[in-house]
């Protein structure tokens, strides 16, 4: 919100409690061993990709089922581009979210055009073509086999090879992705998307060119989705096309729901809950897909709003997007 | 060079697997004329019909025909659990569209796991209805259970046809489609004829899982592309009509076929979904423009 | 100078003529309405204006611009601003967010400047909530700033509508039947801002229902029935108008009710 009665106890609220939670939570992961390491790693990934889900859906109440699409362009983009051509990986980050940004132009165009079913259909087909095309381009994905030997993250003769020291940086580039959709949501441009979401009829009558802002919400989304499968690929080492598949589209639901669609930091509580279910669920390993299901189909039916309906756990100042979301969900 | 042979060759088989999206398609029009949700799950009762029909065949010996005709109300029964336990609470609280299609997503991806945990990840497949064969004409080879498709898949639509016109039950479901309220207060129960539909979409898709399944294999994955492409079957038929979903399939799988001769198998389920976009990019409000009532809203 | 200027629109659904060759102009700072019975092809004439709907036939000009045939968010961009007659709010954002949307129309920026927040973009933000604390004045709705727009009753529901459209600067103001399910004392609320807003000089046209309303407060009146215009002048005129008289005792409203 920009709206100039922003209160000590609103930022406290909104910044420095979450804030100081993330980092809470990196202590403890960094005081511990290197499986809660690895999953808190993996939460801070989802946590970008939740983050560019919920800004589309969430803000702008849109639906899209195959932004795994892009994550698995990022992760397939960084991969490639550093175990084959030894780029830096970065550098091969940006790379690989400019071109996700691209295709998610050139795609969405005609199909966000579609409503209802279509839409649904669309989108998810979109996850399910990148999922086909990564199994059967052999020659430059390695199929079912999938890539390994991806660097970690680093930037020119630095390498972050210890596991904890990814995860500082996996935190902080979640950290700045909140803060960048935040920023982008209290602005004139995120007005227009929430005006979106509100009613198309009236973001018209405004003068606000619908189709327009809602490519740019999926190019954004797409954008967070590529940089999560970057991330993904250079803190796991190896990538193939079932970490992107349709199980993923599953868990990053199952992650914004139980946080809250809509707001700031539900998508992130969602990420850290559902990432460490496989700990809480040790005897379960193989039931993970499953749990996960019925966990989203639960929240479906029983608790729409997530988390964050629990208004003691959340300060009710979103309440817009949230209610928003949950009916355009 | 591909000679004359082939591309009719491909028509046959074309027309065969189209024949089962058509099936599936119906599947979808069956729910979606009752409810107005379009199950997403729907692949899942094909592969469904495919394992369980296996199943009983392999484990406890039963004859194919016997095992066939368990399978599919064994899969009916599935469907209503689901609309019980997923779709109904949904459906009263009033949740969005696109609630209910995650959920529906959700299910699919919990019966495949679940599947793969209790009946592995190994494809499988058994024998032809009728042995022997195939019928060569001129080159060309009709497998026998080109015929039972044909056959079954007629008979379906005869029952179907029979079940809407003759029945009370199918002409309250008709009634439910044509205008729910209206329905409703004329006393049908509509919730029960959500289940009905349910049951039946889920049965429609295991006879087409246990009719295809000698002409390929079947595994825990199967399901989404005979679920996207009886999507695309009911959307070329106007999301409706059974004759116009069959119609669609037909026209689907042998344009399939076709394209596996010109750029090979591997890109096959690329193809498909290629289609999917173009057919629904160029007609977005439906061919028929029968989605109309399912095209408002997220 | 004329703001506005529909010539001969006529829209065709099937066989049903929905609008027949109706005309009429609009002058600058004009608070005009268009009135009608029931089904007399208000609403689609209305759709034509605002851009929501292709004419069959004939044009709209707005500053002497043809705008028929552009989609509604460059008519709207024009400064053609419309409201709904079924109230079209951001339900769930508050009262003060509803009406900061508004300004989309005459404010800049995207992305990078969310992003980047250039020196202009925070100033541009400052005049946005200054001039939403003006505007939450200027309708009355100070007092329910902070709450969600759904919670709102009725008649400030449509008084928020205005005042988001205001937002927007608009030079001509489409009102769709403003006073539709409101009770006196909110008509008398809603009729005082639309005054208001006129004597600031923004144009405004209301298709409305409420005969008293547009009788004591338009300068101009248009009336159509069947699709046709079978009138136009100011209220004397128009009450003693034979045509009108016709139409509205041959329904079931009178003028002087």
């Amino acid at each position: 919100m920009t709206s100039p009665n922003i209160t000590s106890t609103d930022s406290m609220r909104h910044v420095v409690i979450p804030v100081a939670a993330v980092l809470a939570v990196l202590g403890i992961a960094l005081s511990s061993s290197g499986y809660v390491v690895t999953l808190i790693g993996f939460a801070a990934i989802y946590g970008v990709f939740c983050t560019g889900l919920n800004f589309f859906m969430g803000y702008t109440g849109q639906a899209s089922f195959g932004q795994n699409a892009f994550a698995a362009l990022g992760g397939y983009g960084s991969a490639i581009l550093t175990a084959n051509y030894y780029w830096d990986p970065v550098l091969a980050l940006l790379v690989s979210m400019v071109l996700s940004g691209v295709i998610a132009a050139a795609v969405g165009y005609p199909t966000l055009r579609l409503r209802g079913h279509y839409l649904a259909m669309a989108t998810f087909a979109l996850g399910l073509i990148t999922y086909e095309i990564s199994i059967e381009w052999n020659s430059l994905t390695q199929g079912y086999m999938g890539l390994s030997g991806i660097p970690p993250l680093g930037i020119g003769k630095y390498e972050l090879v210890s596991e904890k020291h990814q995860l500082v940086v996996l935190t902080l580039v979640m950290l700045v992705g909140v803060w960048v959709s935040v920023r982008l949501r209290d602005s004139r441009f995120g007005r227009a998307l929430r005006a979106i979401a509100g009613s198309e009829a009236a973001a018209n009558a405004l003068g606000i060119n619908v189709a327009r802002y809602k490519l740019a919400a999926f190019v954004v989304a797409a954008v967070y989705a590529s940089v999560a499968g970057s991330l993904f690929a250079h803190f796991v080492g190896f990538i193939s096309p079932e970490v992107f598949g349709a199980s993923m589209v599953i868990l990053s639901f199952t992650m914004l729901y139980l946080g809250g669609v809509g707001t700031t930091w539900g998508p992130i509580i969602g990420a850290l809950i559902v990432s460490l279910l496989p700990e809480v669920l040790r005897g379960l390993k193989e039931m993970q897909d499953v749990v996960y299901s019925v966990v989203l189909i639960a929240i479906l039916i029983f608790a729409p709003r997530g988390l964050s309906g629990l208004s003691v756990l959340f300060p009710r100042k979103q309440t817009g997007q949230t209610k928003q979301a949950e009916k355009n969900a | 060079m591909i000679d004359l042979t082939q591309i009719l060759q491909s028509l046959v088989n074309g027309v065969g697997v189209g024949l089962i999206y058509g099936l599936v398609g119906i599947g979808f029009c069956v729910i979606y004329n009752a409810s107005g949700i379009v199950n997403f799950a729907q692949g899942v009762f094909v592969m469904l019909g495919g394992m369980v029909c296996h199943t009983l065949l392999t484990r406890l010996g039963v004859p194919l025909v016997v095992a066939a005709i368990l399978s599919v109300p064994v899969v009916a029964g599935i469907g209503m659990i689901i609309e019980i336990c997923v779709v109904r609470p949904m459906w009263n609280r009033g949740a969005a569209l696109f609630a209910i299609i995650l959920a529906t997503i959700a299910t699919q991806i919990m019966i495949e796991r679940i599947t793969i945990l209790t009946l592995g990840d190994q494809p499988r497949t058994f024998g032809e209805f009728t042995a022997g064969g195939p019928l060569k004409i001129a080159n060309i080879a009709i497998s026998y259970q080109l015929f039972w498709i044909l056959g079954c898949g007629a008979l379906m639509v005869l029952l179907l046809f029979l079940f809407f016109t003759k029945t009370k039950a199918g002409r309250a479901l008709r009634a439910c489609s044509q205008n729910r309220e209206a329905a409703a207060l004329l006393g049908i129960p509509v919730h029960h004829m959500l289940l009905l539909s349910f049951a039946l979409s889920a049965g429609l898709g295991a006879v087409a899982g246990i009719l295809v399944t000698p002409t390929q294999y079947t595994a825990f994955n199967v399901g989404t592309p005979f679920g996207v492409n009886g999507f695309i079957a009911a959307i070329i038929g106007g999301f409706g009509s059974a004759g116009g979903a069959l119609a669609g399939g037909v026209l689907l799988g042998v344009a399939q076929a076709a394209a596996i001769v010109v750029f090979g198998a591997g890109f096959k389920n690329v193809a498909a979904l290629s289609m999917l976009l173009v057919v629904l990019l160029m007609f977005p409000q439906g061919i028929f423009s029968a989605f109309k009532s399912g095209g408002k809203g997220h | 100078m004329t703001v506005l200027s529909v010539k001969d629109v006529t829209v065709r659904f099937g066989g049903l003529v929905a609008n027949d060759a109706i005309s009429f102009d609009v002058s600058e700072g004009m608070l005009a309405a268009v009135i009608g019975p029931n089904g007399a092809g208000k609403t689609t004439l209305f759709n034509v204006i605002s851009g929501a709907m292709a004419p069959t036939s004939g044009t709209v000009r707005f500053n002497g611009e043809v705008i028929t045939g552009l989609p509604q968010y460059e008519v709207s961009q024009k400064g053609l601003v419309r409201t709904y007659q079924l109230v079209q709010l951001f339900k769930d954002l508050s009262v003060r967010a509803n009406i900061m949307t508004g300004f989309h129309r005459v404010t800049k920026g995207g992305v990078l400047a969310a992003l980047l927040r250039p020196r202009w973009f925070k100033e541009q933000e400052a005049r946005i909530a200054a001039r939403t604390e003006e505007l939450l004045d200027f309708v009355g709705l100070r007092a329910v700033a902070d709450m969600e727009a759904d919670k709102l009753p009725y008649g400030q529901q449509r008084l928020l509508e205005v005042a988001r459209a205001l937002a927007a600067e608009p030079r001509l103001l489409l009102l769709d039947e403003p006073a539709a399910g409101l009770n006196m004392q909110e008509t008398a609320a809603l009729a005082d801002v639309i005054q208001r807003v006129n004597s600031q000089g923004v144009a405004v046209v209301l298709v409305e229902h409420d005969m008293q309303l547009v009788m004591q407060i338009a300068q101009k009146i248009v009336v159509i029935d069947f699709g046709r215009k079978i009138a136009e002048g100011d209220p004397a005129q128009i009450k003693a108008h034979p045509e009108v008289i016709a139409a509205y005792l041959g329904g079931t409203e009178g003028l002087d009710d």
